[in-house]
């Protein structure tokens, strides 16, 4: 039986911002801008996420010219693979769960 | 607010050298490299306290202030025993010196355990868990609060203290020898004789400890608790974080039996009442030891036997854990200092066991359930 895995919705967040283009390193504050999050929760999860081998880091090959080097992030093929399951599994959660609107009120409004 | 982003970039810098494992610190340089791309003003400083944040979660920060108020509260209310004793004249309280050499005797082991600790690791460093360092503290300063207790006891009791009277240097000095020969012997019978048998050596030193009980009670009590606090809770300890969960469950359960037991005018139907209640309590801590310990991280070779050797082994350490913390917790409340102190995890030895084997055969199996939780991330098969 394959692990079943569940995140929280921050982590979701993360995890469906480097979903969007899974083969593009993306930066921390980029990430933090798409998914409106704080560093202080940003990065504790890409931390776990790559202990846990999710997210692959690097940083950028060459200096930049006027910044310093930024660390880099993607999805490694378990963590696409985990990703797609959970935003997968979350949307259907969002189906079942979303108030039903009676054909009455539809017609009203 | 320049000055003040420029204050918070130097500080997080230090912060992650001081404070961060070389290995993390990647991940507090990559909150500095991106800070210049954020917004000058509030959006940068609450970026850079992020960062903050982040050192503060890497390094343990909220587990190791914890720990350290701990050991300064377990400090205060030893220097306040000291004190005490200290303002107590010889002419008013009989026992004055009798309990400044107490005071002296477990000040000297709360200092040299952990000093012992660093030689040859059974004491200490303390383990990783919080339940390790809580179980530390707590025990620490609940020893010392039983000095406090018996100090201020003897203060108030207008010459009829806890002891014989007056200090008897040849019965003080006896006993410590006879303390101090305890704690060395097991190394002193390995090196001297390595193949000796493990029962023997413990053996020995009993015998050696129960001479210094009989000698110095009030002092070689302390002492052991101290001992078994600390070694309980060291990095290398055998016993378990479930096994001192059970033993704490067990340890409240004797301390409530005892402390809800109508008072009775007669000395052997008081001590049957407390052999019985911790050996019951003891034995209920030794089987939810034993039935909270599942197959993995028993060191066995995962053999039916060697698990139960492993339930057994760990039902007796919760029985010895169960017995000292009701007694520890009996001897505050109701200054029941001897018997409920010294009986508790001798009969925890035997209910433990008990509770161990009974659990092991009788019990159904637990099953282990291979998970992890982390910060926002919750894996299970």
């Amino acid at each position: 039986m394959p692990p079943r895995v569940s995140f929280s919705t921050q982590t979701l967040a993360v995890l469906s911002a480097l979903t969007d283009e899974p083969s593009s390193w993306r930066h921390g504050y980029d990430l933090a801008k798409e998914t409106s999050l704080k560093s202080g929760t940003l990065y504790p999860i890409l931390l776990r996420l790559a202990d846990r081998g999710l997210v692959e880091a690097c940083w950028e090959d060459e200096q930049p010219v006027g910044r310093p080097r930024r660390h880099l992030y993607r999805l490694t093929s378990d963590g696409l693979a985990a990703a797609t399951d959970a935003l997968a599994a979350e949307a259907a959660k969002r189906r079942t769960t979303a108030p039903r609107v009676s054909p009455r009120l539809a017609g009203e409004s | 607010m320049e000055r003040l982003t420029r204050g918070l970039t130097w500080l997080l810098g230090r912060a992650e050298r001081l404070l961060v494992a070389p290995g993390r610190r990647q991940w507090i340089e990559a909150v500095r490299a991106e800070t210049e791309q954020v917004p000058a003003g509030w959006a940068q400083l609450s970026w850079l306290a992020g960062g903050l944040w982040l050192v503060f979660r890497e390094a343990n920060m909220a587990r190791k202030i914890g720990y350290w108020l701990g050991v300064g509260a377990v400090a205060v209310i030893a220097a306040w025993t000291a004190w005490l004793s200290l303002r107590t004249t010889p002419a008013s309280d009989a026992e004055a010196i009798t309990d400044r050499f107490r005071i002296l005797v477990g000040l000297t082991a709360l200092v040299g355990l952990p000093w012992l600790a660093r030689r040859h690791g059974v004491f200490g460093p303390v383990g990783p868990g919080v339940l390790a360092r809580f179980m530390r503290i707590a025990g620490c300063g609940a020893v010392c609060g039983v000095g406090l207790l018996i100090v201020h006891l003897d203060r108030s009791s207008q010459g009829n203290g806890l002891g014989t009277g007056g200090f008897s240097p040849v019965q003080e000095f006896a006993g410590l020898a006879a303390l101090a020969a305890a704690v060395v012997a097991p190394y002193a019978v390995r090196a001297r004789w390595p193949q000796a048998e493990r029962e023997k050596t413990w053996g020995i030193a009993a015998c050696v400890a129960t001479t210094a009980l009989v000698l110095i009670p009030l002092q070689a009590i302390p002492v052991a608790y101290l001992m078994l606090i600390m070694a309980a809770t060291s990095r290398r300890s055998p016993v378990r974080s479930t096994t001192l969960i059970a033993g704490a469950i067990g340890g409240l359960a004797y301390f409530l039996s005892l402390f809800a037991t109508p008072i009775v005018d007669n000395g052997f139907l008081i001590l049957m009442i407390i052999v019985v209640s911790t050996l019951l309590c003891t034995t209920l801590g030794g089987a939810g030891a034993a039935w909270l310990m599942t197959s993995t991280g028993t060191g066995s070779t995962g053999g039916a036997e060697d698990l139960r050797a492993a339930r057994v082994r760990q039902g007796m350490y919760a029985g010895i854990a169960a017995g000292a913390i009701g007694g520890l917790a009996l001897a505050l409340s109701i200054s029941f200092f001897g018997i409920s102190m010294a009986l508790g995890p001798l009969v925890g030895v035997v209910g433990g066991r008990l509770g161990g084997a009974l659990a092991a055969d009788h019990l159904p199996k637990r099953r282990s359930r291979d998970r992890s939780v982390s910060f926002g991330l919750y894996i299970s098969d």
